[in-house]
């Protein structure tokens, strides 16, 4: 069978549907994996499709082949592997979106390492996918910044993060970062992804988007984003990719339809994947041995000086649990034991989190507080007060994942 | 773990000691030392630069990376253990290791069924960097495994210590 790509569909398009027709329009086929060396354009701007589309190039090309992608995608967030998206983004901006865009901005978490980036239509995206053999970290960089030489940027090179920078024109010795990189190996490939930043048209809102309002109280084991002032380098996305790529072949939606690349898609957009991939980490309203830092100051409606918040998170879920000075102390550790085992993220899979109901930490906190002995406590208003006011503010600083 | 060894040039320093000399290669063995290479040693390693100590029964084992991989890498700044309980086939992805924006596999070397993991590496990841070797407590293995008869016969395919330094020292020529 040579049509292996297409995905078993009760009503597959026409040309689907025949192994001996002609390979349906922008996808590859089993015979373009094979050819040593292959060129895609990516027509789609779904993130999710693209990261799958570019894991299916990583995991079926041959192994001798080398293969370059290019892909922009719609306005998007992407983590590395390794991060943790309670330390890395701005939830509430990215649900409120871009001006003109789509409604939300994206939240990805990418197979590759390294840190977050922002991805929109003006930053495009390669990827070379190489036997070992021929990889360092330095060498594909290298190829786009030529390319960008002759597009007219001379000063496009790479610095020693395996970055390309540009000399800034304010600053004498400044740079400014236009393309970063990260890296995927598995046995037998190589996968070298960067972004470049042709022409954003939203600079100037990537730092806040990168900015969680809880990083302050949050020590996360993994890896954090390290911050570079950016700029566009003004090329255009044709002229880019024809100067990087020559002999491109278009893969689109259909893409989507090819049963791996379909798999891969599902497993990007799984809350597990996004929020339960999180590397331990803790969230802690005071210093304490590990984190030793001064605690940004809790706001007004919390009792000042006297409450204390300590939690451990493992895959997103809470796995220790220490409040103090919320109620008594016996009423404090029963809530405490009772938040162990939340999940902090909402899947379709996880039964705690009522998938519907969850109003985020007022529902965790109630739940806790209103199985605790009710005898401990003053009065049930001045409990809800003060449940209210930690859940609000818990909801800032560790939202319980995506917001609603 | 994936090819780094080559694919990683940038990133390496020089590296001219053979592993074999480094004390903690050996560690695994209480009644060896370094000049005294073990009789019994069943140290295996695969051209992805993982290692597996297999014990005296062939029943269980310890899992790796190997030092020369652990030099190219870099620092190591997280490790993604197995999933206990798991059961692999030899070249699976269990793990992965993440240093210098590089996120490289660890694969099985032998089918296996996944015991212990060494929580150790996710509280101090570049343990991986100074004992990647060592199988004891405080060492950088990575994972303990049962080992079924397919496990053992998986192990004729891969590479004694001796094999091995042969090996990566034609890496270092390319």
């Amino acid at each position: 069978m040579n049509n292996v790509l297409t995905t078993p569909k009760p009503h597959p398009p026409p040309s689907l549907s025949h192994p001996q027709s002609p390979p349906s329009p922008r996808t590859y086929t089993t015979a373009s994996l094979a050819r040593p060396l292959q060129i895609y354009r990516s027509t789609t701007t779904n993130p999710h499709l693209n990261l799958s589309i570019e894991h299916d190039l990583l995991t079926r090309s041959a192994p001798t082949s080398t293969v370059l992608f290019l892909y922009t995608n719609r306005p998007s967030i992407i983590l590395g592997r390794n991060q943790n998206p309670w330390l890395e983004v701005h939830h509430p901006l990215l649900r409120r979106g871009l001006p003109g865009s789509q409604p939300t901005i994206d939240l990805l978490r990418r197979r590759s390492g390294g840190g977050t980036v922002f991805h929109d239509l003006g930053n495009a995206n390669w990827t070379v996918i190489c036997p070992p053999a021929v990889f360092d970290r330095d060498r594909h960089a290298e190829m786009v910044a030529r390319a960008l030489q002759r597009l007219g940027v001379a000063t496009a090179r790479v610095n020693e993060r395996h970055d390309i920078v540009v000399d800034s024109e304010a600053e004498a010795g400044g740079t400014y970062k236009v393309s970063g990189s990260a890296y995927k190996l598995t046995r037998l490939r190589a996968l070298h992804h960067g972004t470049c930043l042709l022409g954003s048209e939203n600079l100037g809102r990537v730092g806040a988007l990168l900015r969680a309002p809880g990083a302050g109280y949050i020590k996360a084991r993994g890896v954090e984003s390290v911050r570079s002032a950016i700029c566009n380098v003004g090329v255009g996305r044709g002229e880019f990719e024809e100067a990087v790529g020559v002999g491109v072949e278009e893969v689109g939606e259909e893409m989507g339809e090819v049963e791996v690349v379909a798999k891969g898609w599902k497993e990007l957009m799984s809350p597990e994947w996004v929020y339960g991939q999180t590397p331990l980490f803790t969230f802690s309203t005071c210093p304490t041995e590990e984190d030793p830092r001064e605690r940004p100051p809790l706001p007004r409606e919390l009792p000042a000086g006297k409450l204390q918040t300590n939690l451990t998170l493992r895959h997103g879920v809470i796995t220790s649990a220490s409040i103090t000075g919320l109620f008594d102390s016996t009423t404090d550790k029963i809530i405490s034991e009772r938040l162990v085992g939340r999940n902090l993220f909402r899947s379709p899979s996880t039964k705690d989190l009522d998938v519907d109901g969850g109003d985020g930490w007022a529902s965790i906190l109630s739940a806790a507080v209103g199985s605790a002995s009710s005898d401990s406590f003053a009065t049930a208003s001045a409990r809800t007060d003060s449940v209210e006011a930690l859940g609000k503010w818990l909801d800032g600083m560790l939202p319980v994942l995506p917001l609603r | 773990m994936a090819s780094i060894a080559r694919c990683l040039r940038a990133a390496r320093p020089a590296l001219k000691v053979p592993v074999s000399r480094v004390c903690s290669a050996r560690a695994f063995s209480a009644t060896t030392t370094c000049n005294d290479p073990p009789t019994d040693a069943l140290r295996k390693y695969t051209k992805e630069h993982e290692w597996i100590d297999l014990s005296a029964d062939l029943k269980t084992g310890v899992i790796g990376i190997s030092e020369y991989a652990a030099k190219a890498l870099g620092d190591v700044v997280f490790v993604e253990l197995p999933e206990e309980g798991k059961r692999v086939q030899a070249g699976d992805a269990i793990g992965a290791v993440e240093s210098v924006k590089s996120a490289a596999d660890i694969n099985a070397p032998v089918s296996c069924k996944i015991t212990a993991v060494n929580m150790l590496l996710e509280e101090k990841p570049a343990t991986i960097n100074q004992v990647p070797e060592d199988d004891s407590h405080g060492g950088g293995w990575i994972a303990k495994v049962s080992v079924d008869e397919q496990g053992v016969k998986d192990l004729d395919k891969l590479m004694d210590e001796k094999a091995y330094e042969e090996f990566t020292a034609t890496e270092e020529e390319h």
